[in-house]
């Protein structure tokens, strides 16, 4: 800590400030400074003349940070890797209470109250399953939560019914016809509950050891030991790199009661033995005590799990005996393997040894899918194996790809009226504050009242995204002068660093004369794809 | 073995190097494979695999043998230590055997017994290092019982032998399993044309 007050804290061009070594990944290094051109004067000094309260004297208390031995940094870089901050991550769910009324601030989810209500009775609708193949459509302008959305349906369906995130463009391959990649998304999103035997270990951790390699050596190197025990019996394990970083995950330590999957390596801590439960006079509230397993380490289990019906097919269109060494991408799927799935899969069924899971596929910028796809997915919501659609389009009235007729949203009109259209309006400058708000939150950044009024202001004015960009910026430039919350002089800062789209469009009106290819005035010189 | 095979089971021989190799398909899709030694007609290994509900090959479950000690991409996860006990059954002609590598403790510590309610051979250890249930799948394939006086153990250079003497039933069907095997001869192809093997 106090070697950290008193390192140089002057920028460092790669990125890396000093005061916080393990969130560097993710932090953006900042271009150097760009010299605002006369339109960015003219708007920062609306800002200054509006009635916005004075910049409170900044504190020059250092932030605090966590002081890290390199061994203890090494674990957590680790750690952090795995769980950055997405624009979504802040989404828990839909923000509904019981009757499926919205409320106004909840898992993340802020606004939007129709919009949010109409998807928790699409939720409600999955959840039941009885239903394929209905469609909804998601619609509205840029920024206007129709991802969040999504993203929150997803969460709100927890981790047992398959949801399948696509983008448009995605399908678009040379390796794959369109609508074999679409029918694969189509399977992707059929779950079958099957129960599979699985060899599992289960066992009271005596010992867990990892080797750190030498310094400098590469970070897959590592190699390490698990001691497990019944009350009959002892192994030792030699653990790959993948184990390990699962253990360090799992916190699983001496005493702990633990089942792997020996087929995924999945870990799971079931809770400590009873015979540890004196070791320390304080527990946590939430320790479960169990009894250490008797007989032999490993164990032939029953397990109820998940997949998707893809997934399935993918197992089944191997290649057999050794052809199997060659067989590398599985590609293009055969009709036949599927139907041979589907009627096995029909057969389960009436054993009563599965049971399907329907789950949603959402394609995101769904105008970006031409018309043979689209008509394709009016014949593929007809099956009674398809999942619930849900497409999202930010377009207006605009052409359908593959054609020059023009169309509500891109999409034809026949698809159009199998869709239930659910539509987001744009925030509102209270809600607008709100999401920063959680923004702030998310990304660990503490802001002052007068910033953040600041902030939405810019929202306001600009783009809801703009903002948000802008929040680990400021928090940077504010760490940089030492502050502990972000003020009012960080946003301007990174304001006048940091152009956004409006400022930068009549920057390139004014100066358009002065960039490159500007003498070519041709009327055919857009990049349409007017010809198809 | 051959005679206990339900209807329907294909067979395909082999021999490759010292091995004569047979290979049962049954008809439930699962395989069955056993090696003898081509000079003594020792069973060598006899190893099964299913298919898991969803169509994928399982792994091999050796009977007798043990499995190649071969390093694979999988083993990334985890493996047993080298330094653990094994466990291998070998096939002797009187009696069926399993020998616990790497036991190093004194023979006082170790106890064997037959396990009638659950018919398994079940080795403890006083100390317990280690503990396993065996059980004697040509026994159960038979419906015979274990007995505890056909039983014997004894512990030598690190290593523990478990030996089952074989009931009267058994030897006579290992001796008719052997007599159909070594008449029968080794399935040539009728055409001579090689299979259709595409060059590259």
């Amino acid at each position: 800590m106090k070697r950290c007050e008193t390192a140089e804290l002057d920028w460092n061009p790669n990125g890396n400030c000093p005061l916080r070594p393990n969130s560097s990944p993710r932090i953006p290094p900042l271009p150097p400074p760009f010299p605002p051109p006369l339109p960015f004067l003219r708007l920062l000094r609306c800002f200054s003349l509006s009635n916005l309260p004075t910049a409170a004297l900044s504190s020059l208390a250092p932030r605090a940070t966590m002081a890290a031995s390199g061994v203890k940094m090494q674990e957590v870089k680790d750690i952090t890797r795995i769980e950055r901050i997405g624009a979504h991550s802040h989404i828990r769910g839909l923000g509904l209470d019981d009757s499926l009324e919205a409320r106004m601030v909840s898992q993340g989810m802020v606004g939007q109250a129709n919009a949010r209500k109409a998807a928790g009775i699409i939720l409600s609708m999955i959840k039941e399953g009885d239903i394929a193949g209905r469609a909804i459509l998601i619609a509205g302008q840029p920024g206007t939560g129709k991802t969040a959305i999504a993203m929150g349906m997803a969460q709100a369906l927890g981790s047992d019914t398959p949801f399948t995130t696509i983008a448009a463009s995605e399908i678009f391959s040379l390796e794959m016809n369109k609508t074999e990649a679409l029918t694969q998304a189509f399977r992707r999103s059929i779950g079958v509950r099957i129960k599979e035997e699985t060899e599992i270990i289960e066992g009271e951790v005596v010992e867990i050891e990892i080797d750190r390699p030498a310094a400098g050596a590469p970070a897959g190197g590592k190699t390490g030991k698990l001691t497990l025990k019944t009350t009959e019996m002892e192994t030792v394990y030699d653990l790959g790199q993948k184990m390990i970083d699962s253990l360090t995950k799992e916190k699983a330590q001496a005493g702990d009661v633990i089942t792997i999957d020996k087929a995924t390596g999945r870990i799971s801590v079931l809770g400590r033995s009873f015979t540890r439960s004196r070791d320390y006079d304080a527990m946590g509230a939430n320790t479960k005590f169990v009894q250490c397993p008797e007989g032999e380490l490993q164990k032939r289990k029953e397990v109820v799990h998940v997949v998707s019906l893809h997934e399935v097919d993918v197992i089944n269109s191997r290649q057999q005996g050794f052809l199997a060494l060659f067989a590398g991408d599985t590609g293009e799927i055969k009709p036949e393997v599927r139907e041979q799935i589907d009627t096995k899969v029909a057969e389960w069924r009436e054993e009563g040894k599965a049971e399907i899971v329907p789950g949603v596929l959402f394609i995101d910028e769904v105008h970006m899918l031409d018309i043979e796809c689209f008509s394709y997915l009016n014949r593929a919501l007809e099956s009674d194996l398809a999942p619930v659609l849900i497409v999202a389009t930010n377009r207006g009235i605009t052409r359908i790809r593959g054609t020059n007729y023009k169309s509500p949203h891109g999409i034809p009109i026949d698809l159009l009226d199998r869709l239930l259209i659910i539509s987001t309006v744009p925030y509102t400058e209270k809600e607008i504050k709100q999401i920063l708000h959680i923004r702030c939150e998310e990304e660990d950044v503490e802001m002052s009242e007068d910033a953040l009024a600041l902030l939405t202001k810019i929202g306001v004015e600009t783009s809801l995204r703009y903002s948000i960009h802008l929040i680990i910026a400021a928090a940077l430039v504010c760490a940089k002068r030492k502050g502990v919350e972000v003020e009012v002089e960080d946003i301007k800062k990174v304001y006048t660093l940091f152009v956004d789209v409006k400022r930068s469009t009549q920057f390139l009106m004014e100066y358009q004369s002065e960039f490159m290819f500007s003498e070519i005035q041709d009327q055919d010189a857009d990049m349409t794809d007017t010809r198809v | 073995m051959a005679g206990a095979m339900p209807e329907g089971t294909k067979v395909s021989k082999m021999t490759s190097g010292t091995r004569r190799k047979v290979h049962y398909t049954l008809p439930d899709d699962s395989e069955l494979v056993e090696e003898f030694d081509l000079q003594t007609d020792e069973l060598l290994v006899r190893k099964r695999r299913a298919k898991t509900v969803l169509g994928k090959d399982g792994e091999w479950v050796f009977e007798v043998g043990e499995p190649p000690a071969r390093v694979t991409i999988e083993g990334d996860l985890l493996r047993p230590s080298s330094s653990n006990p094994i466990l291998v059954r070998k096939d002797r002609p009187h009696a069926f055997e399993w020998r616990v590598r790497n036991l190093p403790y004194p023979k006082a510590n170790y106890s064997v017994s037959v396990d009638p309610n659950e018919q398994q051979l079940v080795i403890r250890t006083a100390n317990k290092k280690y503990f396993k249930r065996i059980t004697i799948e040509d026994m159960q394939r038979a419906h015979l019982s274990l007995e505890e006086s056909a039983l014997s153990w004894s512990h030598e250079n690190n290593t523990l032998i478990v030996c089952y003497k074989k009931p009267e039933q058994i030897l006579k069907m290992e001796k008719e399993a052997k007599a159909m095997r070594l008449n029968a001869t080794e399935a040539v192809a009728e055409d001579t044309t090689p299979p259709d093997c595409k060059q590259q």
